[in-house]
């Protein structure tokens, strides 16, 4: 009878001791999806984070390709424009035109790319759009007006 | 019952008496395993299942002063398949899952690697679970091979060195070999600085050799590396490029070379020459033309090294700029005849003259009482015979011999830039410290090693010596004026709106014991001389067509100047030149 009843008494005992292992195992087990979640959604991120970083890489080789100074180059002289080295300045405050007007003739030679570049070759430039090729000769300038030695600061050369 | 009861104990005693002993033996072999040899087996364990990989460190940039990207680091793919296991690929399209053959998907993959199909299918027979399809693919192409779907087909990722603006400063960035090793250039003169330091990954495999998902471990994050910095503005290192590739056509030349430098901070704005390599292809180049020859090169300098005799003559009292001298055509110098580069009768021309018509013999009558010590001393003062502070990779020092090795004849012709030899940047350095008042300051071709904060290590030291005094250095810009405001090849060098000065130089060039027919024309000056901004010199190597003086380099020498005074929104000149006799009565 003593034997029953210390049996009785662990009874509730052994169910809490039960009841906390399947507390733990549930959460243990709840835990585990968790993570199992988060390391899925760790993968998938890390597999985004390659394909962006594959897109980036992809943008800038074209980017690069695009702002090199061969393709400026040829772009601007399909564009008809061409390099002059004679500068010329005008004085806002008294509008002065400083140095002598020239037309910019600008060789065949320097209106074609010479410095090599075997990165563009597969490279989109060479499939760009571009303006057609000015077919007219710029108009000679009748008057040369009088050059002066005055301070004055030149217009941006990208304008 | 009774009966039975003992009997009962006995085996159930027995019973936990074996639980017992398995028990402990199993929990012996289990802290033996788990505990005692733990690291053993373990160790045992994964180096038959695990793998042990290297993950490179990105390479830095290699960037010009304005940041534009010179050098750079991409990936590149090659794209491999496994023959053994070719076969028909099962895909899903619009909804309905569909059996695409191989030789369909073959005519797809040769389409994207532009390859031909009837090339790449012979590839796809045989037992083998390797074979290379196509190296090197850019990541667009490997997007679009990976889109297939291809269970067979797999792709290795190699880091790949890229040079978006082709032969742009490819003289100075150098190059790397297709393993990744630095051969040329600052590649190789910065390489720790570019480099970064690799990692390393583990990752487990199957039976079948194939890596087990999600058992990559990091052992050691990769370091990228560090971007260089060069003070190279890129955008005018082209136009440098483009004309003296253009000069070089036009002249027949071998090749030239153009150095600009800041004259108030000594920093290289460009540093350029044509022909030049192209860093993404070096192989296509000469081996000649995959160097620096701005650095790497020496010639006789000639007659542009009269304003340094000048110089020297003001500086220690021998002559002014209106020191008169009689100039005869020729002169007798021990067993030589040393003459001018034009008949004339003997001349009363001042110093200032003499440099203005760069005669030979008003040199020598203007410096022939200066001591050779004093003249050896100001010429290394200069900078002339040692490598600049630059230190390019195989800079040449030029070679400036010891004053007492000097001959009779050697003691006068170095006065005008033979028997000595410069490397181009040196004497673009040589004409900074005239435009600078007198000081000279290290050229700057490298600002510093970027980390990824933007903060600059590794910057070089300044270094500003007083060569000579602000007046002399003065005097000797002044007269060098008139070289471009009297002279023909001078004139050919102005750049509208703006006062300049510079000198001309005719080379002659050493083949055997003697002089060749060819020559190395130059031209070295500064700009604007009312506010000196800019120090340069082209150098124009062999021209066949101009090859009587150095009218050959004027024209680039012009293009040039004119494109740097632009870009960088330098004002016109103020003011008139000083009045400088160039004749005496």
């Amino acid at each position: 009878m003593r034997g029953l009843a210390q049996t009785k008494a662990r009874g509730p005992l052994v169910m809490i001791v039960v009841m906390g292992f399947l507390a733990i195992s549930i959460l243990h087990l709840l835990l585990t999806i968790a993570t199992s979640q988060s390391v899925y959604e760790l993968s998938d991120l890390k597999r985004e984070k390659r394909e962006l970083d594959t897109t980036l890489q992809i943008v800038a080789e074209e980017v690069a390709a695009l702002s090199s100074q061969q393709n400026l180059l040829n772009t601007a002289s399909k564009l008809g424009m061409v390099t002059n080295s004679n500068p010329v300045f005008l004085r806002l405050d008294d509008q002065k035109v400083l140095g002598k007007p020239k037309p910019a003739l600008g060789s065949s030679s320097q209106s074609r790319n010479l410095v090599a570049n075997s990165s563009m070759i597969n490279q989109a430039p060479a499939k760009q759009k571009a303006a057609p090729a000015s077919t007219e000769t710029p108009e000679p300038l009748s008057e040369v007006p009088e050059v002066s030695t005055v301070s004055a600061i030149p217009a941006s050369p990208t304008r | 019952m009774n009966h039975a009861g003992p009997v009962s104990a006995r085996r159930i005693r027995l019973m936990v008496t074996i639980s017992v002993i398995l028990v402990a033996v199993f929990a012996i072999r289990l802290i033996d395993f788990q505990i005692v040899r733990a690291e053993s087996i373990n160790e045992t364990s994964l180096e038959k299942r695990a793998v042990t990989m290297t993950i490179p460190a990105v390479r830095g940039d290699i960037l010009d002063a304005n940041g534009k990207v010179l050098a750079t680091t991409v990936y590149r793919y090659d794209i491999n398949a496994a023959p053994a296991i070719v076969r028909p690929v099962e895909k899903v399209i619009d909804g309905i899952s569909q059996v695409v053959s191989v030789e369909s998907v073959v005519q797809e993959l040769a389409s994207i690697l532009e390859l031909d199909a009837a090339e790449l299918l012979p590839k796809l027979i045989g037992t083998s679970h390797y074979v290379n399809l196509k190296k090197r693919v850019d990541a667009e192409t490997h997007r679009q091979i990976v889109e297939l779907g291809i269970p067979w087909i797999f792709s290795d990722a190699h880091q790949n060195r890229l040079y978006p603006n082709g032969a742009v400063a490819g003289n100075l960035t150098g190059f790397v070999g297709t393993d990744g090793d630095a051969l040329a250039g600052i590649e190789r003169q910065f390489n720790a600085c570019l480099a970064g330091v690799d990692g390393k990954e583990s990752f487990e495999k199957g039976v079948d050799g194939i890596k087990i998902p999600a058992s990559t471990v990091v052992l050691q994050e990769a370091r990228a590396g560090q971007n260089v910095v060069l003070t190279i503005d890129a955008d005018l290192q082209y136009q440098a490029q483009q004309v003296l590739a253009s000069e070089v056509r036009r002249l027949d030349a071998d090749w030239a070379t153009a150095v600009v430098i800041e004259v108030k901070t000594g920093r290289i704005v460009l540093a350029a020459e044509a022909p030049s390599v192209d860093p993404n292809n070096p192989g296509k180049s000469k081996p000649e033309e995959r160097g620096a020859r701005v650095f790497q090169f020496a010639f006789e300098p000639g007659s542009t090294m009269k304003a340094i005799t000048a110089a020297t003559a003001i500086e220690t009292g021998y002559a002014n700029v209106g020191t008169p001298v009689r100039a005869p055509y020729s002169l007798r110098v021990f067993d030589h005849t040393i003459t001018d580069s034009f008949g004339h009768p003997a001349t009363n021309w001042t110093l200032t003259g003499v440099l203005r018509f760069s005669s030979n013999t008003g040199t020598i009558k203007i410096a022939e009482n200066i001591p050779a010590k004093t003249r050896y001393e100001y010429m290394e003062r200069f900078g002339f015979g040692k490598p600049t502070a630059v230190a390019f990779e195989g800079e040449t020092r030029g070679v400036l011999n010891h004053y007492k090795d000097w001959d009779g004849v050697t003691n006068y012709t170095t006065m005008f830039g033979q028997a000595l030899s410069v490397s181009p940047v040196q004497m673009a350095s040589a004409y900074q410290t005239l435009a600078n008042e007198g000081v000279r300051l290290n050229p700057v071709l490298v600002a510093g090693c970027q980390d990824s904060d933007g903060n600059l290590t590794a910057v070089p030291k300044e270094n500003a010596t007083q060569v000579v005094s602000a007046a002399t250095a003065n005097d000797v810009m002044h007269m060098l004026e008139k070289v471009v405001e009297q002279g023909g090849i001078g004139q050919a060098t102005a750049v509208s709106g703006y006062r300049s000065a510079g000198k001309t130089g005719t080379a002659e060039i050493k083949e055997g014991s003697g002089y060749g027919r060819y020559y190395a024309a130059s031209f070295y000056g500064m700009a604007p001389v009312d506010n000196p901004q800019y120090a340069m010199g082209v150098m124009i190597y062999k021209p066949k067509q101009v090859w009587q003086n150095s009218m050959a380099a004027a024209a680039g020498y012009q293009k040039i100047l004119s494109q740097v005074l632009l870009a960088n929104r330098v004002p016109p000149s103020t003011g008139k030149s000083p009045d400088l006799p160039t004749e005496w009565k």
